[in-house]
């Protein structure tokens, strides 16, 4: 479809292009997903996610945690968990929100945790890990958060569970 | 109001009624029984109430506060040889200056405060009950506290959870007792009045700690232990404060003597110092907000209070704020000059007047004070206000030694 | 409150689920003597499945569902979600609804930190700093009701621009009440802010240091009261911050006395960034009429925007239909519930109201 207004491109700034450059340095350990004005992602897997967290907070100068999402994709039959990190020392970095994304089979949920690299996810993670079923190894206390604690359905934000009484989603 | 099934409970639910409104009855029955009937049943016509009913005349109704005015009749007439007259102790002790008008009074002071405080907060305060800017407010509210159903709790100690609102009526009824209102109107008048009315007054934190206590509740009991420590604290400060009053006044511990020694130069003046201590204290002594600790809801504990319901609650409140109008009257006696003043308005009302601006003292800080905290407020009472209690002391010796005073 | 005794001293005391004017959320503490040893924050009361719902509901009906989480701050809570939408959208939104979305944003945050300063003074035990807040919290309500059409939640920012445009009358009135305003934020540093017991209870009372609080991943005045300028408006500038001039206020002590000195200067600089506003807003349209059923294209967006309590950002992922297939929403009240344990362990009893309200929690923002 479209409208009467579109958005203008923007061109990439330096502290952007810089960052790609960095990442080469991981070589294989992080695929770029996107690099938008503003916005970069990167997709690591589970087997290397700790580290490449490391490299985000000491080479990056990413240091301030954002938010954790995690979607459920049935048709890829995997899950993914988005780590979002915001820049607080970094120079020049304030107006960028960096990425680090890691698919997880659907059948075996498990990720290591970030939490040794960056505090602030615990909570976090343990609302991920009860909305969604994703067991973070490492995390020292999973229990429900934000749920009852007699939640006895399947984790709510899998596409799976349907709210009772509405239509399915998509629809 | 509970749900009334049966006759028994029927009977029961009379009886506490009664029961409360025979406690009330004489507080407020009297005083109208005295003023409507007897007084002028009285002076004017004897007692023979067959031909007084068109000649009564009101300004008579003034000596009520001037025993030593009363007409002369009075001694001889048939009503004070019964013992009933407005010279009699029992009317002093119930009416004037005692009970009925100490509680009237302390109603008077809670509108008062809610529509300071209103005032002072941007709102208007009570509105509805009586015409005039809800000056009735209080008295609905007791009431309305008359028909709420007394809760007490199954494992608490039924006897000293009771018994705790009475002694409290109790102590505040005896701490008015010493306290005179003019040069000649009063209860008790001893050569040991000051020292009585101190004593009285270290009475309260226990009685506090039994209603926290016999609630059998582990935060009342720690909301008593807070207040305990609280009270104790600021008690020694109080007293040191009042030592200076005594060395000025010549060693006398009565308080007509007190207040015949300010002729020259009320004691506010010399002793400003325990004046400050003074008033800092009686605010701990009644739980007033900066020191409300004890009372405070949005804090750990619960309060020594929460277990009482309707009456108890109405009559233990009542006790506080009698309290602390015994503690302004106190004020006044000792460094307001009490019930000196010019000529034409007698003494007492002089009294009254210096009362009710000390009342409004006390009243104020609510409006402008955070609560503070428990271990602050201890450190507080134990090192500054002792110590400049002191500092008083040694000024009041000097200007005794030094023949100023 | 319930208690049990856990051991000799110790005594474990479950805190809420319901605080007079603060919402619906509960935490256990330990105490030992005077001392907290032991936090537990529990949160959840009041979780309504907001982002599951989303899935089932275009991008315009989600708007009222979305805004009703965070009560006292309804325009910034939607705003993120509006930008994130029109990047998905590919639309602009014309420069009249930006300026009319940052004066509305501006004013919700005088409102929410005046109720911020209300329940502040419920809990220090101050009456009179509950009820002058909210008494002059009505008069700039009234003000956003001249633009949004209701008293609180108006649905104002939706994607594709704002709602309704601004009457005539807006202006004279907006700056009559800013000058009353500025008169009584005097009145309020002189007799709150000043008064000595105040200052005893809040200064050195629950210091959050600056390493901490970034390592935390705290947001809001209690990032910026820890000595750390952070603030979505300068760092990410969207609508036209960054053609208006404000300050941003950062102290280096990191107690609750500089969240409160940081809520009480950024009011201030909310009415001088409305006053700059209503000089430099355009004529033109308010609004890009999108249809109900209007689809997003493929793909990610995150938008950010500095919310009263802090950053808020809505991650929304969609696979081209009407509806969204993922929305995250991340809340500046859950980011700063970490802090609460590290704030209250080691601290006095008494502090805890102080400490608690004192970083912001929104107990139904947090749980969406």
């Amino acid at each position: 479809m479209s409208s009467s207004i579109t958005a203008p491109k923007q061109e990439l700034s330096p502290a952007e292009k810089a960052i790609v450059d960095s990442i080469g340095q991981l070589g294989d350990k992080a695929k770029i997903a996107y690099v938008r004005p503003k916005r970069v992602k990167i997709l690591a897997s589970r087997e290397n996610i700790v580290e490449v967290a490391g490299f985000v907070r000491d080479v990056l100068k990413f240091d301030h945690i954002a938010n954790v999402t995690g979607t459920d994709f049935p048709k890829d039959k995997a899950i993914e968990v988005d780590y979002h990190f915001e820049s607080i020392d970094g120079p020049g970095l304030r107006s960028l929100v960096f990425s680090l994304g890691c698919r997880v089979p659907t059948e075996d949920p498990v990720l290591p945790s970030l939490i040794e690299v960056f505090p602030a996810v615990n909570y976090h993670e343990r609302e991920t890990a009860e909305m969604l079923g994703v067991v973070f190894k490492g995390h020292p206390n999973l229990s429900r958060f934000l749920l009852p604690e007699d939640w006895d359905d399947i984790p709510p934000l899998l596409k799976a569970y349907r709210l009772p009484g509405r239509l399915e989603a998509g629809e | 109001m509970p749900e009334i099934v049966n006759f028994e409970q029927f009977v029961r639910r009379i009886l506490e009624i009664l029961f409360w409104v025979l406690i009330i009855l004489p507080m407020i029955a009297l005083p109208v029984f005295y003023l409507i009937y007897v007084l002028q049943v009285e002076i004017q016509c004897g007692f023979s109430l067959l031909n007084c009913s068109h000649q009564i005349d009101w300004s008579l109704a003034l000596y009520m506060f001037d025993p030593s005015k009363m007409n002369p009749l009075d001694p001889n007439s048939y009503i004070s040889q019964l013992g009933l007259g407005t010279n009699s102790v029992l009317f002093k002790v119930s009416t004037f200056p005692g009970l009925t008008f100490a509680a009237i009074l302390s109603s008077f002071v809670i509108w008062y405060e809610r529509k300071l405080l209103a005032k002072m907060q941007y709102r208007i305060g009570p509105l509805y009950a009586g015409r005039v800017e809800g000056w009735l407010q209080s008295f609905a509210d007791l009431f309305k506290l008359l028909f709420k159903e007394i809760v007490i709790p199954a494992r608490a100690d039924t006897l000293f959870f009771m018994a705790v609102p009475f002694a409290m009526m109790a102590l505040s009824g005896a701490l008015l007792a010493v306290i005179p209102v003019g040069p000649t109107t009063f209860i008790a008048s001893s050569a040991y009045s000051l020292l009585i009315a101190l004593a009285i007054l270290s009475f309260f934190p226990i009685v506090t700690l039994l209603a926290g206590w016999a609630s059998n509740n582990k935060f009342s009991f720690i909301g008593g232990i807070r207040a305990l420590y609280q009270m104790i604290s600021y008690e020694i400060p109080l007293i040191l404060s009042v030592v200076g009053i005594i060395i000025l006044s010549g060693g006398s511990l009565n308080f007509v003597d007190i207040v015949n020694s300010q002729s020259r130069i009320w004691f506010i003046g010399p002793m400003i110092l325990g004046a400050i201590v003074f008033y800092v204290t009686a605010m701990a002594e009644v739980e007033r907000i900066p020191f409300d600790i004890p009372e405070a809801d949005s804090e750990l504990v619960a309060g020594w209070l929460t277990e009482y319901t309707s009456m108890n609650f109405g009559v233990i409140n009542l006790a506080v704020y009698i309290k602390l109008y015994a503690l302004s009257s106190l004020f006044t006696l000792l460094f307001l000059g009490g019930w000196q003043g010019p000529a034409p308005v007698p003494g007492v009302v002089w009294f009254m007047i210096k009362t009710v601006i000390m009342l409004t003292i006390f009243i104020i800080p609510r409006g402008f004070n955070p609560r503070v905290r428990i271990d602050q407020l201890i450190s507080f009472g134990w090192v500054w206000l002792i110590g400049i209690a002191f500092a008083n002391i040694f000024i009041a010796v000097f200007l005794r030694a030094a023949g100023l005073l | 409150m319930i208690t049990q005794q856990v051991a000799e001293d110790k005594l474990t005391v479950s805190i809420g689920p319901q605080h007079p004017g603060a919402g619906h959320f509960r935490f256990t503490i330990t105490v030992e003597g005077d001392t907290i040893t032991d936090c537990v924050p529990d949160p959840g009361y009041v979780h309504r499945g907001a982002e599951k719902q989303t899935e089932y509901r275009n991008y315009l009906q989600s708007i009222p569902m979305l805004e009703r989480s965070s009560l006292t701050d309804v325009t910034n809570i939607i705003m993120p979600y509006s930008m994130a939408s029109e990047e998905l959208m590919g639309i602009e939104i014309p420069p009249r609804a930006k300026y009319l979305r940052m004066i509305m944003s501006e004013n919700q945050r005088i409102i929410s930190h005046l109720y911020w300063l209300g329940i502040q003074g419920i809990f220090l035990g101050h009456s009179t700093m509950f009820m002058w807040p909210l008494g002059d919290r009505d008069i700039f309500i009234d003000l956003g009701q001249m633009i949004g059409g209701a008293r609180i939640t108006y649905s104002y920012a939706i994607p594709g621009g704002v709602r309704n445009d601004m009457p005539e009358s807006f202006k004279p009135r907006a700056l009559k009440v800013f000058d009353y305003f500025e008169k009584r934020l005097k009145d309020y540093e002189r007799i709150f802010f000043s008064s000595p017991l105040f200052l005893k209870r809040t200064l050195g009372v629950g210091v959050l240091p600056r390493e901490d609080a970034i390592k935390l991943g705290v947001v809001g005045p209690v990032l910026r009261a820890s000595d750390v300028k952070s603030d979505v408006r300068i760092d990410e500038p969207y609508n036209f911050y960054e053609d208006v001039d404000f300050e941003v206020p950062s102290f280096k002590e990191c107690d609750t006395y500089a969240r409160c000195m940081v809520h009480l200067i950024e009011m201030r600089q909310s009415m001088r960034i409305i006053r700059q506003c209503l000089e430099k807003i355009p004529q033109g349209p308010v609004r890009v009429k999108l249809s109900p059923q209007q689809r997003a294209n493929a793909g990610e967006a995150y938008g950010r925007v500095e919310a009263s309590r802090g950053a808020m950002g809505f991650h929304i992922i969609s696979d081209g239909s009407t509806k969204p297939y993922r929305v995250k929403i991340s809340v500046p009240s859950f980011r700063n519930l970490i802090a609460l344990p590290k704030l209250l362990i080691g601290s006095h009893v008494a502090d805890m109201p102080a400490i608690y309200w004192s970083l912001d929690y929104w107990p139904v923002e947090a749980d969406r």
